[in-house]
């Protein structure tokens, strides 16, 4: 290459970021430094600025553009993500090629993480140093343009997901919504009344539910789940299994006769929590939507012994189909949205309080369950013993969340449903209920105040994080009681008090498979498991990846108006999106040199979005542009090294590690560093 | 035949004699060989701590380095000297500064702790290195309907080394089942029996001792069995004050689980220091059915 | 400000391995406290003791009887939301009174320790009627009586030794004393 005979006209420019950067870094004397000592690698000139990414900041390069001629640039600011784009269109709009922009990070690799201010300084020169050295190689390139498919899978038919699919389908466009339990309608279906304001929690949902069953634009596959993912933004190919649900939809009226004269009782741990039974054929819950039952295959009699089939015997439209076979669909989709949810911690977890071993502390989704009139104990709130009504409750906040032995977040939404509980329990057996919280968080609108209904209520409000709940009893009082064991931090008393019944208001967890969904959509997930959004403030709903959203609880604990908010809000950005009609792709790629590749296939195995293929003929590989990300997996894998990556080669990589070592300034400058 | 270093602590010489003895026969019979560390030191109990925190564990560390050079793990059957020593090993080869002090002091005895040495209760060498199934097949004599509570105390299971389960661990009740007799499950097993503040708290700790008796007696069991010295000593040897101090009638033995273990192994009891108990243990685990069946209720 | 240290921080550097001040980030949840066996017979719960810490009360920390009732029983550490070691804390709460020779009037913890810890400095393995004498008079009549009862008793049982234990190499133990504390503070 030749690169360092045409002389390139490169300009840098430095920005402060109010005092971001500029309050650790000495701006200005990185600014002269690079004018002066990066002469050589062709920085013709050298800008320091307040703010590089206001309107006057970005016309401040193009002017420079424009009138020195200038071929590169290099600004270093804040870190890619957040405005690589910015300063790549500040460039177009000037007439440079956006690709001859590099951003080099001096705040999020500087500034923000270092405290001594002179090593800081020198740490900023080199690392413009190096973005100058890699500039140079940098290539014009000009992005992909594909078509983007009208049609979108959303996967998690809970209220985010059900809310997602309405939108987009009442705009016209096809939805595919894949719920893995025989019904959608998420936990919301599971719960009793909703905070704060009471209402019902079926006759809002169900509604909903109903619109995206008979919706022309929506596809409901339930039972159904995801397993293969391919292609990228405006193409995505899902692989989608349809598990047999033992019966022919077409035929099937959801009669109820079937589950009726099933003899096989089965404890449902999903939808009741535990505290129910269903049939080996069943559907969830009354409202279910799509309408039909499926057979539990691991625990139909027939599936284990081979005898029964009393469900086919009385189906009067004879559906059952006992052989039937999971279904493999495949669907384009240009978008996906992810609304799978959260699962309940698993209280079993804190032994000290108890769950599993005394049988009247019950989990918070157990007594959603025995409060709605449609579930167990047909809205009765009872002991374990199915009859007796607790004169005292007690409810327990924070239950695997705000501690670092288990959840060192909030889960946010149990403080009021732990009101919520408190109020319902008062309302259906007037018993005496105490809160046992360490702080209470209301923070949306007309929640503080249901904490102050709940005040005049009566409730008992005791500020401690519960030690333990036990059967320790030791004063008469005390028998045949539950003791929950507290301090009353505002008074310093260690309590003890007697209940009948606890309620763990457990926290929300991701999935237990959501790391399996992240890998599998090709995105990322927090080391807690919650989806990661692209930008936590500015952009909670996309991800990293293009073409993929998130929406609800996947992505951290929210409640439900936040979870409709979500689902909707990544509708608009999906709409949006498919109204562009096609959407130019980064150009940053793979590419195989046919004449250095020995045709050992490491790489096919490599990229994660399988976008090499081997050519048998030739016996060589190459790479397929529109489904490379750029990732670079390849390059570092090829054994022959026949794969360079635009924007990573080998050239830019080295150049730019000889420019961080200031191997290419003058030796008594470089010293400092 | 497997073999650790032994380090018996000083309640063990004479106070818990008993417990030494049993120990010793026990661990014998079930092939494993305790050696006894080569002149070690009191490893200072709590008490150290209060004072100073680097003497505690240079104290803490002349046995470490003395069980070092043996090449073997070390066992405590002492709770207190087991946390000690557990922490003391895991801070040193943590903290290479602390270390680094530690060994200086070391040199005038002409030692070096190095970090290698792995601390263990005595009781998870009956729980871990034989396990319960081994045994059990060793038992000649199971001390059938003998209803026995385990009394963890603190300093076997807290602090927390790992990710264990410190709130309602099982060990205890599997070497218990082993030997054939019936554990008994009460909500006070992993609570403190105060015997620290016996000097120096005199009524919180007997009101501790008073209230783990009761839960135990509450759930019938005919004795109780611990796993270290101190505990022993609590909640034996104070039952008579507690009685006094609170008008109750406690009478519950409370025995080391290697002495219950010894019997169920066919050892006589003399052998196992039987006999030197406050709150007499029934001779043989024959009259046992008898005398043991009833609950000892208090009021 | 910024130069003098608070209390907080002169107890932080008092807890091995305490990275920052640990103690700063409680939240005062009560956790410890609702756990703790002893509370009941505590000035301050140990709750309490960290917000006074935070606080900067020293006066009113150094009053208190808390740490000295402290079992050591380490249940509220594991229990403890901020992985804060209370019991640690404890102990260096104590180091802290001993230390500056201030404790609340009429506890009996502070001259147990120090004699426990002569006692062991001097033979190196512990002995019981050595220490008997030290707390023994901060006992009333009855506890006095008790006391002497549950000794004689244990004493007849050949449960308590008569002479103190020593260990051989003396004079390297004793020298190796030297070297972490100055000998003659607490000879
Ligand atoms: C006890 C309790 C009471 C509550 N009460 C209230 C209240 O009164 N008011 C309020 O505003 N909020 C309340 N909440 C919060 C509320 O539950 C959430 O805000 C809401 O459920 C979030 O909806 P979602 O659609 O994100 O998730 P979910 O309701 O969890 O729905 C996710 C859906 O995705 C499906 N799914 C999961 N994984 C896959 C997969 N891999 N493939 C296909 N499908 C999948 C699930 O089966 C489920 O149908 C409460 C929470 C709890 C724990
Ligand atoms: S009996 Fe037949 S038609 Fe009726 S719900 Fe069952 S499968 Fe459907
Ligand atoms: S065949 Fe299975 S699903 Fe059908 S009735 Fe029998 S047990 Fe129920
Ligand atoms: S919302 Fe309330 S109950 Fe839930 S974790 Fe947060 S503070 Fe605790
Ligand atoms: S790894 Fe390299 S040599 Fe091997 S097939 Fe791929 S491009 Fe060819
Ligand atoms: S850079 Fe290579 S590994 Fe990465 S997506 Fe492109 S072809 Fe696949
Ligand atoms: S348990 Fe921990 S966080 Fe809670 S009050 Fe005690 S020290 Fe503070
Ligand atoms: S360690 Fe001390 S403060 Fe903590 S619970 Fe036990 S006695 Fe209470």
């Amino acid at each position: 290459m030749d690169k360092k005979d045409e002389k390139e006209k490169i300009g840098v420019y430095v920005c402060h970021c109010g005092t971001n950067i500029a309050g650790v870094i000495n701006v200005e004397e990185v600014s002269t430094w690079a004018a002066e000592n990066l002469k050589d690698q062709g920085v013709v000139i050298s800008r320091e600025y307040k703010f590089m990414c206001s309107s006057l900041g970005q016309e401040l390069i193009q002017k420079d553009i424009k009138e020195l001629g200038l071929t590169r640039v290099v600004v270093a600011a804040c870190s890619p993500h957040l405005h690589e784009k910015t300063f790549r269109n500040a460039c177009k709009g000037a007439g440079l090629n956006p690709y001859l922009c590099e951003l080099v990070s001096i705040r999020e690799q500087d500034s923000w993480v270092h405290t001594d201010k002179v090593a800081a300084t020198e740490k900023a020169k080199a690392i413009i140093s190096g973005g100058v050295s890699r500039v140079v190689y940098h290539e014009a390139l000009e992005p992909l343009h594909v078509p983007i498919h009208p049609a979108t899978l959303v996967v998690g038919g809970g209220i985010a997901g059900i809310q997602a699919a309405l939108e987009i389908a009442d705009a016209g466009f096809p939805v595919y919504l894949v719920e893995r339990e025989p019904s959608i309608g998420g936990h919301m279906a599971q719960f009793d009344k909703t905070f704060p304001t009471l209402d019902c929690s079926a006759c809002i949902l169900t509604p909903k539910m109903v619109d995206a069953g008979n919706h022309p634009n929506i596809t409901l596959l339930t039972y159904s789940e995801v397993e293969k993912v391919d292609g990228y933004v405006g193409s995505f190919v899902a692989t989608i299994r349809k598990r047999a649900r033992s019966l022919r939809e077409a035929d099937c009226t959801g009669c109820g006769i079937c589950w009726e004269k099933c003899p096989k009782k089965v404890v449902d741990d999903v939808f009741e929590a535990g505290m129910g039974n269903r049939k080996a054929i069943y559907v969830p819950f009354p409202q279910a939507v799509p309408k039909y039952p499926v057979i539990d295959r691991v625990n139909c009699t027939y599936y284990i012994k081979g005898t029964c089939k009393a469900c086919e015997k009385f189906c009067p439209t004879n559906c059952i189909d006992f052989a039937q076979q999971d279904e493999i669909l495949t669907v384009e989709v240009g978008n996906v949205i992810l609304a799978t949810g959260w699962d309940l911690f698993d209280t079993r977890r804190i032994t000290q309080y108890g769950y599993g071993r005394l049988p009247n502390v019950f989990t918070s989704l157990e007594f959603e369950r025995m409060s709605n009139s449609a579930g167990p104990t047909g809205g009765n709130v009872v002991l374990r013993d199915g009859k007796t009504e607790p004169k005292v409750v007690g409810i327990v906040h924070c239950v695997g969340s705000r501690d670092k032995n288990y959840n060192e977040y909030c889960s946010s939404i149990c403080c009021m449903q732990s009101l919520k509980f408190a109020h319902l329990v008062k309302e259906k057996t007037g018993a005496e209920v105490y809160n046992f919280y360490i702080d209470i968080r209301t923070p949306a609108k007309g929640y503080e105040e249901f904490y102050h209904r709940l005040l005049e209520e009566g409730t008992h409000f005791i500020r401690g994080k519960v030690a333990e709940i036990s059967d320790a009893t030791r004063l008469p009082s005390e028998e045949g009681k539950l003791v929950i064991q507290v301090e009353d931090t505002l008074t310093g008393n260690q309590l003890r008090v007697p209940v009948d019944m606890a309620i763990l208001s457990a926290g929300l967890e991701p999935r237990h498979d959501s790391k399996a969904l992240a890998k599998l959509f090709g995105i990322s997930c927090s080391a807690d498991g919650w989806l990661i959004e692209r930008h936590p403030k500015l952009d909670p709903i996309a991800t990293m990846t293009d073409g993929i959203y998130i929406a609800g609880c996947v992505q951290g604990p929210k409640d439900i108006p936040a979870s409709v908010a979500q689902g909707a809000a990544a509708a608009a950005r999906v709409m949006g999106k498919i109204q562009q009609k096609e959407i130019a792709l980064e150009p940053v790629r793979a590419t195989i040199h046919e004449e250095q590749c020995s045709g050992c296939r490491i790489c096919n195995n490599l990229c994660p979005f399988n976008a090499i293929l081997f050519h048998e003929d030739r016996m060589v590989s190459e790479v397929n542009p529109a489904l490379c990300q750029g990732c670079g997996t390849c390059v570092a894998g090829c054994p022959a090294g026949a794969i360079t990556g635009t924007g990573f080669s080998n050239e830019q990589i080295l150049s730019q590690i000889n420019g961080l070592l200031l191997l290419n300034v003058p030796k008594k400058q470089a010293v400092a560093a | 035949m497997k073999e650790f270093a032994y380090f018996p602590g000083c309640s063990l010489e004479k106070m818990a004699s008993s417990y030494h003895m049993s120990a010793m026969e026990t661990t014998q019979k079930l092939g494993v060989k305790l050696n006894e560390l080569d002149d070690w030191n009191c490893c200072g109990a709590t008490t150290y701590f209060y004072i100073d925190e680097l003497l505690a564990y240079t104290l803490c560390a002349r046995n470490l380095a003395i069980a070092e050079k043996t090449g073997l793990d070390v066992v405590a059957p002492c709770s207190a000297c087991y946390k000690n020593m557990f922490f003391t090993a895991a801070h040193l080869k943590k903290d290479e500064d602390l270390a680094e002090h530690v060994n200086f002091a070391l040199e005038e005895d002409n030692l070096h702790f190095s970090g290698n040495v792995k601390v263990k209760h005595l009781i998870e060498v009956f729980a871990q290195d034989i396990g319960p199934d081994e045994l059990k097949s060793k038992v000649t004599k199971p001390l059938e309907g003998i209803r026995i509570a385990p009394y963890y105390g603190c300093q076997i299971i807290r602090p927390q080394k790992e990710k264990e389960d410190v709130e309602q661990p099982q060990f205890f009740e599997e070497l218990i089942s082993a030997i054939g007799a019936t554990p008994i499950n009460y909500p006070l097993k992993m609570r403190c029996c105060g015997g620290s503040l016996i000097i120096s708290s005199r009524t919180a700790a007997l009101t501790m001792v008073r209230n783990l008796l009761q839960s135990a007696v509450d759930n019938q069991a005919a004795v109780i069995a611990t796993a270290c010295p101190m505990c022993q000593v609590n909640l034996e040897v104070y039952q008579q004050q507690v009685n006094l101090e609170f008008g109750t009638n406690f009478s519950v033995p409370v025995m080391y689980f290697t002495q219950l273990i010894g019997m169920a192994l066919g050892i006589p009891n003399k052998k196992l220091g039987i006999g030197k108990e406050f709150v007499a243990m029934a001779p043989t685990p024959l009259a046992v059915e008898t005398a043991w069946g009833l609950p000892r209720k208090t009021k | 400000m910024t130069d003098t240290i608070t209390f907080g921080q002169e107890i932080s550097n008092l807890l091995h391995a305490a990275e920052g001040e640990p103690l700063k980030t409680c939240i005062q949840c009560g956790t410890c406290s609702g756990t703790c066996p002893v509370a009941g017979y505590m000035d301050n719960s140990p709750r309490q003791i960290i917000a006074l810490i935070n606080l900067g009360k020293k006066e009113q920390v150094l009053e208190s009887n808390t740490f000295w009732y402290c079992a050591s029983c380490y249940h509220c550490t594991v229990r403890c939301p901020q992985e804060i070691n209370i019991t640690e804390l404890m102990y260096a709460l104590k180091r802290y009174s001993i230390w500056k020779n201030r404790y609340k009037e009429g506890l009996i913890g502070p001259t147990f320790s120090e004699a426990f810890v002569k006692m062991i400095v001097r033979g190196g393995r512990s002995f019981e009627p050595v220490l008997a004498t030290s707390y023994i008079f901060s006992f009333n009549t009855r506890e006095f009586v008790q006391e002497i009862q549950g000794a004689t008793e244990l004493l007849l049982k050949g449960r308590l030794p008569l002479l103190p234990a020593r260990i051989k190499r003396l004079e390297n133990f004793r020298r190796m004393i030297g070297r972490i504390i100055p000998m003659g503070g607490l000879e």
